[in-house]
């Protein structure tokens, strides 16, 4: 019997309403994601050290190469006393980190784990989870006001360059990918890549590197790690953050980079493909994820920080019109996904 | 729209990289680095053979002193200063670790060679008092720092350039300071 069906009928509840609790909980929501936290800092970290020849995080657990490091931290974060600055505007400051970390994993009610493994499904959810994702910056942009110090007031203005920015590209480039698809929703998007044996990589691959270049923008990630620009703006918007709020900003890129790749697994890389039984396709899918993950962030110890000004120029005047093109290129494929 | 300008003052364009291969080179030479062993020398489980001639921490053979308190005249950084020993006729020099600036000219202008110079620099201190020792602790101090670098508990290593594999490490013997004979 199906465990999903079985606790429905245990609590009385409609399956439904468990189903939209228990994916931005659990799969692929809130408890995967910690554990993916946890996985993918600590192998950046890893990387990072590989590749300039250092050890890294070692000491703690050493048999295990100092995995449960990230553990430790998140263990002292969750005990560290909160300091709230006098200037700054308590409850903004306090609440929107929370509301921030919330309203992206939401996300997850929209985005499928797996076959049949979904909060809602809609024939809109690409856009309504898209829309949930970019709800997150003007979050961002209140910590940084609220904060009232200089760091975070310039880190609050590029956050707000940055989502503009990338988030059009972003959107282009997602809806190249639902105009090559035809549809908006995360499971007949696969379904569709899956009848047709084209993942949507092949079909339209500057859709799909334009979707991961403009992810890297908005999660904060090298070479476009503006709004966290350590050398430069110490934290950015989550400079005056301490204990477990600073917890929760540092994870909010790294949510934001699961539910993107998540995105990016059903749209360009077939989603679960080749099965269909539940537990496989959602592993399927998380390996992918996690893929992704990976070597996003091993991207940090490949490229410098880019300039604020030469990211803008270069996202508005070529990625941007790449991305139109990319939407034009997806009506001339369209009819390798169209239904016969 | 100045690197554009300049560039056509000079009658021609640039020539610029290829941009998908440039990338590409770039990932790929950060994955090769990626399977490279670190060269990290994995310090508190092994360290590193000092060379001789090293200057660590100030060492002082108690018996050899005549209490001239050159060391202290000398002393650039007021480290050392003389301290009267219950039962002793001299002055004595007594040894501030904190202060010290590892110059050696304590153990140059010693004329009866009771200070000498360790091969120790990393020693950790629990507070700011035990790093200002009188002469009966410094001396006692100073045997303990011997026994250490006659047989150091961890396992000593010695970096070495090789042109092709960069920097390695390999097995050193514990070397004494010289300074005790």
């Amino acid at each position: 019997m199906d465990p999903l069906a079985w606790l429905a009928s245990a609590l009385g509840l409609p399956r439904w309403a468990l189903r939209a609790v228990a994916a931005p909980l659990v799969y692929p929501g809130l408890l995967t994601f910690m554990a993916v936290a946890l996985f993918v800092i600590w192998a950046e970290r890893k990387m990072a050290a590989r590749v300039q020849m250092r050890v890294g995080p070692l000491y703690v657990s050493r048999r295990l190469g100092g995995a449960l490091q990230l553990l430790a931290d998140g263990i002292r974060f969750a005990f560290q006393e909160i300091i709230v600055p006098v200037g700054a505007e308590k409850w903004s400051f306090i609440l929107s980190p929370i509301l921030a970390f919330t309203v992206a994993s939401l996300a997850f009610t929209m985005v499928p784990g797996g076959p049949g493994v979904y909060g809602f499904r809609s024939s809109l959810s690409l856009i309504a989870a898209y829309a949930i994702l970019s709800l997150v910056p003007i979050l961002v942009i209140i910590m940084g006001w609220a904060s009232n110090n200089k760091f975070t007031y310039i880190g609050a203005g590029r956050e707000a360059l940055v989502a503009v920015t990338g988030e059009a590209t972003l959107l282009a480039s997602m809806l190249a990918a639902a105009m090559m698809y035809g549809s908006m929703d995360f499971v007949s998007i696969v379904e569709e890549q899956a009848r047709s044996h084209v993942p949507g990589i092949v079909a339209n691959p500057v859709a799909a590197l334009l979707f991961f270049i403009a992810a890297l923008l908005v999660t904060d990630r090298v070479p476009f790690d503006l709004v966290m620009g350590e050398q430069e703006i110490v934290q950015g918007p989550y400079t005056e953050y301490t204990g477990i709020l600073y917890a929760l900003v540092m994870a909010l890129d790294y949510l934001k980079l699961y539910v993107l790749m998540l995105m990016f697994t059903h749209l360009f890389l077939a989603g679960w493909a080749p099965f269909s039984d539940p537990l496989l396709g959602s592993v399927w899918v998380f390996a992918k994820t996690l893929a992704l993950m990976l070597f996003a962030v091993f991207l940090r110890s490949v490229y410098g920080r880019m300039r604020l000004d030469q990211v803008a120029s270069m996202f508005w005047s070529r990625l941007f019109p790449l991305a139109l093109t990319a939407f034009a290129l997806s009506a001339l494929i369209h009819p390798v996904y169209a239904q016969p | 729209m100045l690197e554009r300008s300049v560039d056509r003052r000079r009658g021609g364009h640039r020539s610029r990289p290829n941009v998908v291969k440039a990338h590409l080179d770039a990932i790929a030479t950060a994955a090769k680095r990626l399977l490279e062993p670190p060269i990290t020398l994995p310090y508190p489980d092994y360290m590193e053979a000092r060379p001789p001639g090293y200057r660590g921490v100030i060492l002082f053979h108690y018996e050899k002193c005549i209490g001239c308190s050159l060391c202290a005249q000398i002393c650039p950084a007021r480290a050392i200063k003389m301290y009267r020993v219950p039962g002793d006729k001299r002055l004595r020099p007594g040894y501030n670790v904190g202060r010290c600036i590892f110059c050696g000219l304590c153990v140059d202008i010693c004329p009866v060679d009771a200070l000498s110079e360790s091969l120790v620099h990393d020693k950790v201190y629990e507070d700011v008092p035990s790093m200002d020792m009188d002469p009966v602790d410094w001396a006692l101090w100073s045997r303990r720092v011997m026994d250490e670098e006659r047989s150091p508990e961890k396992p000593l290593l010695r970096a070495r350039l090789d042109p092709e594999r960069g920097i390695v490490y390999e097995e050193a013997q514990p070397a004494s300071s010289g300074g005790e004979g």
